[in-house]
């Protein structure tokens, strides 16, 4: 690829408490791709895109986003986390959600104004959510509060998304919204990193991967590396996929 | 030391005893608030007791009083279905509402209730010889004495009779309900122990001591140990040593005999705490910092074993690229050294025949996660004994 | 003494003007900042707090031998903080769970500051301290310096609530995504963290260590259910407080022997359950009524359904069948019957019933829905 390097993580290393998650990880991520990461569960996906983020302390390794240390970066990125990790029953709506994302670049203080909110509607609209934008967001569905999650990143303007298993417990045309955006967001050419479970629609959906599991097994575009080597190498048993071409 | 002194010390002691035994298994089951919870809210029991039988060691008063206990439960349970607030708010609600109820009916009551609130919390362990229990003319000890045995007696039949679905239990609910055990039952008859308990210590130690000597033995044990009968044992032993000391510091500055059994817990807390071989503060940052070396050391070796450019492999790369502080490269590279798993040759570092296998096993064993393939490396490596 | 003349006593009487405004202004800041710690699930922080602040109203005492309120405030401020870290050690560096934790540290300071009190008044010189009042609150203790500190306090906590209310309410919400906006979440958490510990600290003299938990978590508790919007729960639970404090007041103040602390967290729970029953969208009473009309509407669907299976082989809809053919049946009753021909969906005569044409089409949609659904 000539295409310039987004993403390049060195020598990454990462231990929760008494274990080792993360082993020696290089990575390079060409600026305009859709990446999955997969690997069994345990694999250390999520720890990846957290410790590339800042949120978990590596041991050892560095992360530089075009070039210069990911804090200089910040603002080129933006975060999907895992629906799980927070509290639906929080006092907030929809809308309010969404405007989160403009925190960032609003720094310390600063509250957000009517142009914030227009940047909030926008993207509640793109995600197909604006009919519910006032709705409490413990009355929203799994599948709404995922979209709901993607517009909170999509607020942020970034180059680079990283989304930790947007596809889990979502509806399905939920699904196909999202991988829509998804998809928009590379023809724009930005760069999108996604931990992804479902092994069947990564050759549908994604045009590059990596795989991981404690140690990158391999990485490159999807055609290229998407076969039942890596696969088995990543989950250790006979794993067979079929790809459909 | 007279025969007054001896009894309180016999009476602490079983309170101790009688305490760690239900209170192992809340600490163990993440359940230790729900014992501060009861020691609050069975006061509105033991005035409502009162009330009626006029005599704070009456079986009634402990019934209706640990009745009052199950009811605390049941009530936070039940506002955690609701799903109105979090799970520890609803504790948070009930037990001061209803501690609060039990302190009004006492101020209402006073001139009535020979009940006063610092024996709420503190109890009086100082008069329970004065309280002679006298069948049939015959002086046979302290009332509080041979309530707190009573009690004891049942919690070890219960124990002994239950211990494997207890064990089960605490462990894996799932595993206890496909055995046929139900986990409520075993819950609640847990819950009804603690609240017995608690009632029958209150009058002893007071409603804090309770929880103290509920949660304090079996935390600091659990420090020790996690292995359930010798995690019993180590808390009652803890519990009884306190007890005595405790009487005797209190005795010494002439001091609350609660408050003082208590702080013998803390400080025996505070003891293990810091100085636990395995879980003590001190080992912990020991093992974490050994640990930081090893992983480094590890990072290194794989780093050497992924990478055959030259570049890659120059001691200066250390600590440009890996991002290391000089020191730490530094410790890392010589302990390789000295281990004989790499070689210098021109400030290009490469690994040794040993370094090679040592860097593949370790490598099967991140990936494969079998401990067997490490068995002989868990010598020298803490990494490995997780 | 009837409420107009106590209410008239209230602005003319210096002591009661005094210690009403002070709880009222007490339950306002514990309210306030309690909202922040029932959303993140430290409601009984709080309650090891209270606790763990009394060996240092103790040490401040033997230290100095103040009776002054803020010197051993000061003492409580830092045995409670001292407790809170400690408490987080325990959970970041042994595998003890919070739970314990907080058990923990709640019983053991609290048992040493008895201990410490015992001693203190066993001392000659001890001029009877009046530390008791720590233990349950005495607002009559209240001097006119304590409420200022109070008012203080709670402005400087309105300020800073104001100034950083998008971090505190980020952090609330996802404090990892908070972190890779950029922000430093430590330092909110500790600003946090220390306001909540200092309006502990300051409840202290008028609720005391054993109910002061209960100011933080009942205003909140009531107010989450009545709004679904931070600023609004925030300031529900602000006003609910500052209620408390004042009814609390109120009902001890006239009665003799009565401390304050029990007084006020019973006004507070009275709050909680009325909150948890008529809560019009979370409360119990309103959900469970639309868990009976739901069932009833089941009810009348299900009689429906099974009319319809009789109905459909007949060529003519309105062909009279016996009622008693329903009695096989269990969703009927007479009064889904009856609810039936107040609809207009079925007419009755006599012990015979019969679709209407509007009944069947429902009837017959319901139908062809249900077996839809069991595909």
């Amino acid at each position: 690829m000539e295409n310039k390097i987004a993403v390049k993580v060195d020598d990454l290393t990462v231990a929760y408490n008494y274990k080792p998650v993360l082993w020696d990880i290089d990575l390079e991520i060409p600026e305009g791709v859709l990446m999955a990461i997969v690997g069994p569960n345990g694999a250390g996906k999520s720890t990846l895109i957290k410790s590339i983020l800042g949120i978990l302390k590596p041991i050892a390794g560095s992360v530089s986003i075009y070039d210069e240390p990911y804090e200089k970066q910040r603002q080129l990125v933006a975060y999907v986390p895992q629906k799980g990790s927070v509290d639906w029953d929080f006092p907030t709506t929809a809308l309010d959600v969404v405007m989160m994302g403009t925190y960032g670049s609003l720094g310390w203080i600063k509250r957000p104004g009517q142009k914030e909110k227009k940047e909030a509607l926008e993207a509640l609209e793109k995600v197909g959510m604006l009919p519910f934008k006032n709705r409490q967001i413990s009355q929203l569905s799994g599948g709404q509060q995922q979209r709901i999650f993607l517009a909170r990143a999509l607020v942020q303007n970034a180059s680079i998304y990283f989304m930790d298993e947007p596809f889990q417990g979502v509806d399905a045309s939920t699904e196909i919204a999202i991988i829509n955006i998804l998809k928009a967001l590379r023809k724009a050419g930005k760069t999108v990193i996604v931990v992804h479970h479902d092994l069947q629609t990564v050759p549908e959906y994604f045009d590059w991967v990596t795989f991981l599991n404690v140690k990158k097994i391999a990485t490159g575009p999807v055609k290229d590396i998407f076969n039942d080597d890596n696969l088995t190498k990543t989950y250790g048993i006979n794993y067979k996929v079929s790809i459909q071409e | 030391m007279s025969s007054a002194q001896l009894e309180i010390q016999l009476i602490a002691s079983l309170v101790a005893i009688a305490c760690a035994i239900p209170g192992t298994f809340l600490v163990l089951r993440k359940m230790a608030m729900i014992s501060d919870a009861i020691s609050h809210s069975i006061l509105p029991g033991i005035v409502i007791g009162f009330f009626i039988t006029q005599d704070l060691n009456s079986p009634l008063l402990i019934l209706l009083a640990a009745v009052t206990g199950i009811i605390t439960v049941i009530l936070v349970e039940y506002i955690q279905k609701t799903g109105l607030v979090k799970e520890d708010t609803a504790i948070g609600l009930v037990f001061p509402a209803l501690f609060s109820i039990g302190v009004i009916m006492i101020a209402k009551n006073a001139n009535d209730v020979h009940l006063d609130v610092d024996a709420v919390l503190l109890g009086e362990l100082a008069f329970a010889p004065f309280d002679r229990l006298i069948i049939s003319g015959v002086d046979v000890g302290p009332k509080s004495l041979w309530i707190i045995g009573t009690i004891l007696l049942i919690t070890i039949g219960l124990l002994f009779a239950f211990f494997k679905e207890l064990k089960v239990s605490t462990f894996d609910t799932g595993l206890a309900a496909s055995l046929g055990f139900s986990p409520v039952a075993i819950h609640y008859g847990l819950m009804t122990v603690s609240s017995v308990t608690t009632v029958g210590a209150f009058d002893a130690v007071g409603a804090i001591l309770v929880v103290a000597l509920m949660i304090a033995p079996a935390a600091t044990s659990y420090l020790l140990t996690n292995e359930l009968k010798r995690m019993l044992i180590y808390a009652i032993c803890f519990g009884v040593f306190s007890a005595i000391s405790g009487y005797w510091v209190a005795h010494w500055l002439d001091a609350s005999i609660a408050g003082s059994i208590t702080t013998m817990l803390g400080f025996l807390f505070l003891a293990v705490y810091l100085f636990a071989p395995n879980k003590g503060v001190i080992a912990v940052l020991y093992l974490e910092r050994q640990q930081r070396t090893e992983v480094s050391l590890l990072t290194f070796l794989l780093h050497l074993k992924n990478h055959t450019e030259e570049r890659e492999r120059h001691v200066n790369h250390l600590n440009e690229h890996i991002n290391w502080q000089k020191v730490r490269s530094k410790t890392v590279l010589d302990l390789a050294h000295k281990n004989n798993m790499i070689q210098l040759d021109k400030n290009i570092v490469s690994l040794t025949e040993k370094g090679e296998d040592f860097t593949s096993q370790a490598i099967d064993y991140i990936i494969t996660n079998q401990d067997s393939k490490i068995e002989h490396m868990k010598d020298d490596f803490f990494l490995f004994r997780g | 003494m009837d409420i107009i003349e106590y209410i008239k006593l209230v602005f003319t009487d210096y002591t009661l003007r005094t210690i009403t405004l002070g709880t009222a202004i007490l339950g306002a800041v514990t309210g306030m900042l309690g909202s922040f710690a029932v959303l993140r699930k430290q409601s009984l922080l709080g309650d090891a707090i209270s606790h763990a602040a009394l060996p240092g109203i103790a040490i401040a005492f033997l230290l100095t031998g103040a009776k002054d309120s803020n010197t051993l405030l000061l003492g409580a401020l830092v045995s409670g903080l001292l407790g809170t870290f400690w408490i987080r050690g325990i959970i970041s560096k042994t595998h003890l769970k919070s739970d314990t934790a907080l058990g923990l540290i709640l019983s053991l300071f609290f048992g040493f500051g008895m201990l410490l009190l015992t001693f203190i008044q066993k001392q000659p010189n001890a001029n009877q301290a009046g530390l008791d009042k720590y233990l349950f609150g005495q607002a009559a203790t209240l001097l006119e310096s304590d409420v200022w500190m109070m008012a203080i306090v709670t402005g400087i906590c309105l300020l800073v609530l104001l100034l950083f209310w998008k971090e505190f309410k980020i952090l609330l919400f996802d404090a990892d995504y908070t972190k890779t906006l950029g922000f430093n979440t430590k330092i909110i958490d500790i600003l946090i963290t220390s306001f909540i510990v200092l309006a502990i600290v300051l409840g202290l003299q008028t609720v005391g260590v054993v109910l002061m938990s209960s100011m933080l978590l009942a205003p909140a508790a009531a107010a989450r259910q009545w709004t679904n919007s931070l600023s609004v729960m925030v300031f529900l639970a602000a006003i609910f407080g500052a209620f408390s404090g004042v009814f609390g007041t109120a009902v001890s103040a006239s009665q003799n022997n009565l401390s304050t602390g029990p007084v006020i967290v019973i006004v507070a729970s009275i709050f909680v359950l009325v909150s948890f029953i008529f809560s019009p969208t979370r409360g119990l009473l309103f959900k469970q009524i639309r868990f009976i009309k739901n069932r009833r509407d089941l009810q009348l669907h299900k009689t429906l359904a099974f009319m319809y299976n009789i109905v459909k082989s007949h060529e003519n809809i309105s062909h009279p069948h016996a009622i008693k053919i329903l009695n096989n049946f269990q969703g009927y009753t007479k009064s889904t019957l009856q609810k039936l021909v107040s609809k207009n969906y079925v007419t009755l005569n006599g012990s015979m019933w019969s679709f209407t044409e509007e009944g069947f089409k429902i009837a017959s949609n319901l139908y062809n829905q249900q077996t839809d659904n069991n595909e």
